[in-house]
């Protein structure tokens, strides 16, 4: 058995897989993007289920990425909360476009991040997580206490929709107040959702996955080789609270409101347990997880009482019997694990 | 010039002094050894080196410069590199990924390089895959270079710590107890390594028990004892010396060796 | 001092287990709940209503670990599986509660009736027995830890679980007895404490955040600590809510300690970690 001759096979399994990949995720986005909601267009509910899953499934992407460092990030509450709030302190009180206090929400979460990050990143395992989760407390109490500023315990009312989007006269958005709603922000949490997995993906397929990972098995190991263990932490860190303040604004305009307790420790919780689901090993591990739990609980919200029952009894299920995520189920780790380094 | 200076380097833990007073220095090209009894501090003289903790008197001066406030990622870009005494490695990879990582300090691309694979990084990554190639071989670990580190049978562990270090481009190899658990045919086998390392330009700072071993690959030696310096000099000037023969005395005869 | 309690289940359940009993709170509750219904609905003597608490958190406690937590220490690679899994036990714990007690809050009448007068200060009878009771058990849980033999096994548990096991401990059976206690010495504190304050089924996380800020403070896996952080919040509360208006507290308390945290991450008494 010559080794040429293994690699040869081994070069058409590989490229096999790459043309499945493609073809499963063609696929995918063309339901996404095309055949649900064309099927559910008169669908409010269903639409506003899956917009709400897509939006989630982003916020988890950004906690994903801190597991890749080894940390157990119960903060992302706290930081979907601060981008919300910057959206909505921004377009009520200063009449701010929403597609500025977009991308200034998560710059401010992301800041906000890198400041914490430098702080608490030394920390780890239980430590850390049990100081993000307060965090995620600290800050929901930060707003409530913020007076007239944050609007206090019932929040900021009246927070208008997305406007027009212009670029050099064409528009590219129109404004979500002439379209129907549930449509145009489907839209916006797909695109959300596409770009945001994009761009998790990528990172985690270059170098920096690689530094990550390498900061998760060993840091005194990359250290010694000139990793810069604290600035990668916190790159990492603060990727993950600018997709917290990006999903919390988006919620912000679609629910038109905020208040403090939007964003606590129990969504904290779930958009780990979302992650966990899926599977860590795997970029889309977050959002198999988020749209597989999130529907579940709608389904079961018929249940009434027994609602929470339910769902605890299944989530504790999980923890026993699949405690590696869904994906590890079916798929080889090695064809669709983020990296791969080919021989 | 020396290659590294230490000077005056002191280290201590509340009230205990585990480095006191230590001076020496270390030219290009040497294979220099430090050795002492169990708790002689020639762990800590490493870690204070190689800024894995601070001295709190003294200073470390590599190719002229004063490298004792630095970060311990800054000084190991400035080609000062460690091994571990527990064989560290990053267990979840393979061999070859383990190397190629620890290239990180000779990237010439940026991180927005890294996330956009711009040319530069692109670059990297083959420069990277060539030298960690040759590392692999020169370390002997082509047979097992797809291997999950975590699987490694416990003799190709040092090696691989060390092809993890040599990926930094050290000029100072700092290796932690290379000899540690061998036996003869193995040590052999990591002299000669040593040996090749050191030929290939890298100065080399050993810290180690086996006299046998320490007595053949070594330049000159440094002999510690509870955190002080005993003796310096060449291998059968230090054999020579009463104070070092006092040194070892009431302890086990074997770890001399002779 | 029911703070004591609290902390001292939380951080004996994380030393021997690893485990970040996000259940904690949860299990406050039921303690509180099990006494209100043995007192006001089976008019039982309150000492019947305390022993069925803490027998049934000691069950409660026992069951999880060995069917639960048992199992996903072994099954799963990482350590996050665990806290998740508390969290699910949380949730569980806390629809139970809400199916069997309902949501209202549930007060008790205090033990004992009357005021005693110390040293000029007028303390209900009730807080004082509460009190007495609280202080006793703190006693001899202490007492248990450092001079019984399975107290002893379990500091060693909590120092070196590799060390210990090799000396022919059997660690499963201390990790049942660990957690037991645990839960316990919690559904000891709601039952004590939902005589003086009132429970309802919310309370549990706001519980298990405060205990969580008690050990974090305190130091984990460690008695001294446990105790220390309870009183470093017992009394940042009540001088910040005498101060402070009322969410402002929490939140300087939070943000005190964070910084705290950054500086010494082991907290008051912890051991430094690695």
């Amino acid at each position: 058995m010559s080794s040429g001759m293994q690699g040869n096979r081994g070069a058409v399994q590989a490229s096999n897989y790459g043309l499945w990949k493609s073809l499963v995720l063609a696929v995918c986005l063309v339901i996404y993007l095309i055949v649900l909601p064309a099927y559910f267009a008169e669908s409010r509910y269903v639409l506003r289920v899956i917009t709400t899953a897509s939006v989630l499934s982003f916020i988890s992407l950004g906690v994903w990425l801190t597991f890749t460092i080894g940390r157990i990030n119960i903060g992302q509450g706290a930081f979907a909360l601060i981008g919300g709030y910057t959206t909505a302190i921004l377009s009520t009180k200063l009449g701010v476009s929403f597609w500025v206090c977009l991308p200034l929400s998560g710059l401010v979460a992301g800041l906000t991040g890198i400041i914490f990050g430098l702080g608490i990143l030394r920390l780890k395992g239980v430590y850390f997580a049990m100081i993000t989760l307060s965090l995620t407390e600290a800050v929901r109490l930060g707003f409530l206490s913020g007076g007239d500023f944050t609007g206090g315990a019932p929040g900021i009312p009246n927070i208008p929709l997305p406007d027009e989007l212009k670029l050099f006269g064409i528009t590219l958005v129109p404004d979500f107040g002439e379209v129907d709603t549930h449509i145009a922000f489907y839209y916006l949490g797909a695109v959300l959702l596409i770009l945001g997995l994009a761009v998790i993906w990528r990172i985690s397929s270059s170098r920096l996955g690689w530094i990550f990972e390498s900061l998760q098995q060993d840091e005194e190991l990359s250290r010694s080789v000139g990793i810069n263990v604290a600035r990668y932490r916190v790159m990492a860190y603060a990727i993950c609270c600018f997709y917290g303040g990006l999903g919390g604004a988006f919620f912000t305009v679609s629910q038109q409101s905020i208040y403090p307790s939007v964003f606590g420790v129990p969504d904290s919780l779930f958009f780990i347990l979302y992650c966990f689901l899926g599977g860590l090993a795997f970029v889309a591990g977050p959002i198999v997880g988020a749209f597989l739990l999130f529907i579940l609980f709608e389904l079961l919200h018929e249940l009434q009482q027994y609602q929470q029952l339910i769902y605890s009894v299944i989530m504790i299920s999980i923890m026993l019997w699949l405690p590696n995520g869904l994906l590890s189920l079916r798929l080889p780790a090695a064809s669709w694990r983020s990296r791969n380094i080919r021989d | 010039m020396a290659l590294l200076a230490v000077e005056n380097l002191e280290k201590k833990f509340g009230g205990l002094i585990a480095v006191n007073d230590i001076s020496f220095e270390v030219e290009s090209g040497e294979i220099f050894t430090i050795i002492g009894p169990n708790g002689a501090g020639k762990s800590t003289l490493f870690k204070l080196i190689t800024a894995f903790t601070r001295p709190t008197a003294g200073r470390v001066i590599f190719r002229g410069e004063d490298i004792t406030r630095l970060p311990a990622h800054l000084v190991a870009r400035k080609g000062v590199v460690r091994t571990f005494q527990e064989t560290t490695i990053f267990k979840e990879m393979t061999v070859v990924e383990n190397v190629i990582v620890a290239h990180h300090l000779r990237s010439r691309a940026s991180s927005f390089g890294f996330f956009v694979n711009s040319p530069k990084a692109r670059r990297d990554e083959e420069r990277f895959r060539e030298s960690a190639n040759s590392i692999i071989e020169i370390l002997g670990l082509d047979a097992v270079r797809n291997e999950q580190a975590r699987n490694l049978p416990h003799g190709y562990l040092r090696e691989l710590g060390i092809a993890i270090a040599m990926a930094a481009e050290p000029k100072a190899l700092l290796l932690d107890e290379p000899f540690s658990g061998m036996n003869p045919e193995e040590t052999d086998r990591v002299v000669d390594m040593v040996r090749g390392i050191r030929d290939r330009g890298i100065t080399i700072l050993l810290v180690e028990h086996d006299m046998r071993a320490v007595m053949r690959i070594s330049d000159r030696i440094l002999v510690l004892n509870f955190g002080s310096m005993v003796a310096l000099g060449t291998p059968s000037e230090i054999q020579n010396n009463e104070s070092v023969i006092e040194a070892y005395l009431g302890r086990e005869d074997d770890e001399l060796g002779i | 001092m029911n703070y004591a309690l609290i902390a001292l289940g939380l951080t004996l359940i994380f030393a021997i287990m690893n485990v970040l009993n996000f259940a904690h709170g949860q299990m406050y509750v039921l303690g509180g709940f099990i006494t209100y219904y043995a007192l006001r609905v089976l008019g039982l003597p309150f000492v019947v209503g305390l022993v069925a608490s803490v027998a049934v958190l000691v069950l409660i406690g026992m069951l999880s670990e060995r069917l639960l937590f048992r199992r996903v220490i072994r099954v799963s690679t990482r350590e996050e599986s665990t806290m998740l899994l508390a969290a699910g036990l949380a949730l569980l714990l806390e629809s139970l509660i809400l199916l069997f007690f309902g949501e209202k809050q549930r007060g008790m009448p205090p033990v004992i009736s009357g005021v005693y007068q110390v040293f000029g200060v007028y303390i209900p009878a009730g807080r004082a027995f509460i009190f007495a009771i609280a202080l006793a058990s703190l006693i001899s849980f202490v007492t248990f830890m450092q001079f019984t033999r399975p107290g002893r096994a379990l500091r060693a548990i909590a120092q070196d679980k590799e060390v210990t096991a090799l000396q022919g401990v059997n660690i499963n059976r201390y990790g049942a007895l660990g957690f037991a206690l645990g839960a316990g010495l919690t559904g000891l504190a709601g039952s004590l404490l939902a005589t003086v304050f009132a429970v309802n089924s919310g309370l549990g996380t706001a519980v298990s955040i405060k205990a969580f800020i008690m050990v974090m403070l305190g130091g984990a896996g460690v008695v001294s600590g446990a105790i220390a952080g309870a009183f470093v919040l017992g009394f940042l509360e009540s001088f910040g809510y005498a101060y402070i208006p009322g969410s402002m507290t929490y939140m300087l308390i939070f943000a005190g300690m964070i910084i705290f945290l950054v500086f010494r991450p082991q907290g008051i008494m912890g051991k430094p970690w690695g």
